[in-house]
Formats: C-alpha cells, structure tokens, sequence
C-alpha cells in the first residue's frame, strides 16, 4: 500500500472510530437521571399471594421480564390511578419507539380486605393488557412490602370506611427478580422514557 | 348636569346578570373504576369577588357523598386526608388536580352520561358544575 493509501485508510479509520464513539454517545444517558438505582440489586423476599386470576403467586413471578411495581389499592381514587396510568402511558410510549424489552406493570395490593383477585382483576385489565395484580392474606403482603422498605398503614376516614397510607414509590424489578432501582414520589412520564432503557440495559 | 354611569355598571345591566362570583373551569371527572363506586373530580375554582371564599360542602346529585380531600406525598408516603373546606382566595384561584387537593366522589348511583357538583359555602349553594362525560373513545 503507498503512504497516500496509508494516510486515506488512517483517516478513514479514525472517522469511522469517531462516528462510533459519537453514535455510542448520542444514545441515552448512561445514567438514570431520575430513579435511583441499587447497587447491588436486592433479591426479593419469599411471599406467597395470589394474581388477579387468584392463582397462587410467589417470588419466582417476578423472573423472567422486569417489571414496574407499585403499591397501592382500588379505592384510592386519586394517585393510584394517576400512578398507573402514567406507567401505562409510559410503556405504550417505549413501545411505539421500538424498546425492548418492555417491562410488566405490576399492582400489589395494601387493602387485601377489599381487593380480592375479582376486583384485581378489573381494576388492573382497566390499565390495559398485560398487567399484573398482586393480592392476598395481609401478613404474606408485609413479608413483600417489609422486605422491600415500603409503608403502608390503615387509617379510617369515618366511622365505617378508610383509606391507606401507603410508599409512592415505584420499583423497577430485573429479570432475576432482583430489587433493582426505585423511582420516587411524584410519576412523570418522561422519566420512565428517559430511565428505563437505561436501567434495563445496565441490569 | 348629566349623571355618568360606569361602562361596567351598563354592561352589567345589559347582562342581565353581574360577573358570577366563583367560576368553575378544567373540570375533569374520573369515571368510576370498574368494580368500584368512587370516582376523583380535578377542577380550577376562580373567585372574582374581593373576599375568600370558604366551600364547605360539596355534594352531588350522582353520588351518596362527596368529600373534599387533599393527597400529599411526604417522605415518600402518599397520604390522603379529608378537608374541613376549601379556601378560594379572593380575586384569586385554587387548582383542584391530582395528587393534590381534589374531590373523591363515593358511591356512585347512576353517573350516566356527566356529574353534577354542587359547591356549597355555609347553607349556600354557590356553584353548580354540570361536567358531561366524553364520548367513550372507541
């Protein structure tokens, strides 16, 4: 090869190396900017619940897709829908931009009393297709939320009826069923399309 | 000499009917969950007269009970709690939106096609909202 071809194939070479390099970097932001992300990832602790088919469900469900995890319960009628339907925006969004994977949306219930599978059923099918809801006996619920430091306590609102203060917290689960990042309180869209490619993809 | 009247007094008057003192806009009103009897309402209050405006009772003709509740997130904890009233400020305005202040509807009888909202200060009804639901998007 003569020096000119040398010097061409070179700065070929180097353009091609930068444009990578470029490429890599106009991807997303190889840090979550909004969730925080565990490191290392928390395995989830043993529980054994229900689906919303009232099939028995336990840890090993969570292996095999990541999954978004939200506490809440079918009478809140203001976060908890709001929180669902952002998640739910927010997958639909990832999908139309061609992300894979996708996560499952999951609903673990903190009013087992009156969420049964039935009400489960209807309540997360409302969301869209594909989600998941969690309910069960209390105590099976605690071993969940306990190991996973989410709150959530009983408090009546009159003489008959009540609400539940419960974590806004949502947690991103790896496919190992891995505890391995949490979004915080307030639910924005954008920061699910902004995060979750890139926690899946480092997980 | 010729008395002057105000052009604001005449515009009244050929209203018929003065600015109304508290106007309702952005209503929003949840449908009731499937399985469920509850339903949240979001809403921005306006209050045009130069005095607050206290809304203690909401009630509505579609549901049992109407509550006026507040969701606030601390330390991470979402919590939500009922409201003694709502202070529209004078000249001013109070957003009604999730996550935060806003109405849960219970006991849903028949919401058919919209909700009515009746906004109450004392033993007087000073607003009425009638919110139609949008067409079922196919």
């Amino acid at each position: 090869m003569s020096p000119g071809k040398l010097i061409v194939a070179a700065v070929l070479a180097a353009a091609l190396a930068a444009g990578i390099v470029l490429a890599l970097r106009s991807q997303s932001p190889a840090v979550p900017l909004h969730a925080t992300v565990l490191e290392p990832p928390a395995a989830l602790p043993e529980f054994d619940l229900v689906d919303h088919n009232g099939d028995g469900i336990g840890r090993s469900a969570f292996e095999g897709q990541w999954d978004l995890v939200f506490f809440g319960f079918t009478q809140c009628p203001d976060i908890c829908p709001a929180t669902l339907q952002v998640l739910a925006a927010a997958k639909a969004e990832l999908e139309d931009r061609g992300q894979v994977p996708l996560p499952r949306i999951v609903l673990v219930s903190v009013d087992p009393e009156r969420d049964t599978p039935d009400v489960m059923s209807r309540y997360v099918g409302y969301f869209g297709d594909g989600h998941l809801g969690i309910t069960g006996e209390l105590a099976e619920i605690r071993k969940l939320t306990d190991g996973l430091g989410i709150y959530f306590r009983k408090q009546a609102t009159g003489a008959d009826d009540y609400t539940v203060d419960h974590s806004a917290a949502v947690l991103a689960v790896d496919p190992a069923g891995r505890f391995s990042a949490v979004f915080g309180g307030q639910h924005v869209v954008e920061n699910y399309l902004n995060d979750l490619p890139v926690i899946m993809e480092a997980g | 000499m010729r008395p002057v009247v105000p052009a604001a007094v005449l515009f009244m008057a050929a209203c018929g009917s003065p600015q109304p003192p508290l106007v309702a806009a952005g209503v929003e009103v949840t449908r009731p969950m499937p399985g469920r009897h509850m339903s949240a309402a979001y809403l921005v209050l306006a209050n045009n007269t130069d005095g607050d405006t206290r809304i203690t009772r909401v009630s509505s003709p579609q549901f049992a009970s109407v509550q006026m509740h507040e969701t606030t997130i601390e330390d991470g904890v979402a919590r939500m709690r009922e409201l003694e009233a709502l202070v529209v400020p004078a000249g001013g305005s109070l957003t009604l939106e999730r996550g935060g202040k806003h109405l849960m509807l219970m006991q849903a009888d028949d919401v058919g096609k919209g909700v009515t909202l009746h906004f109450h200060s004392g033993d007087t009804l000073v607003l009425s909202v009638d919110y139609p639901f949008p067409e079922e998007r196919g």
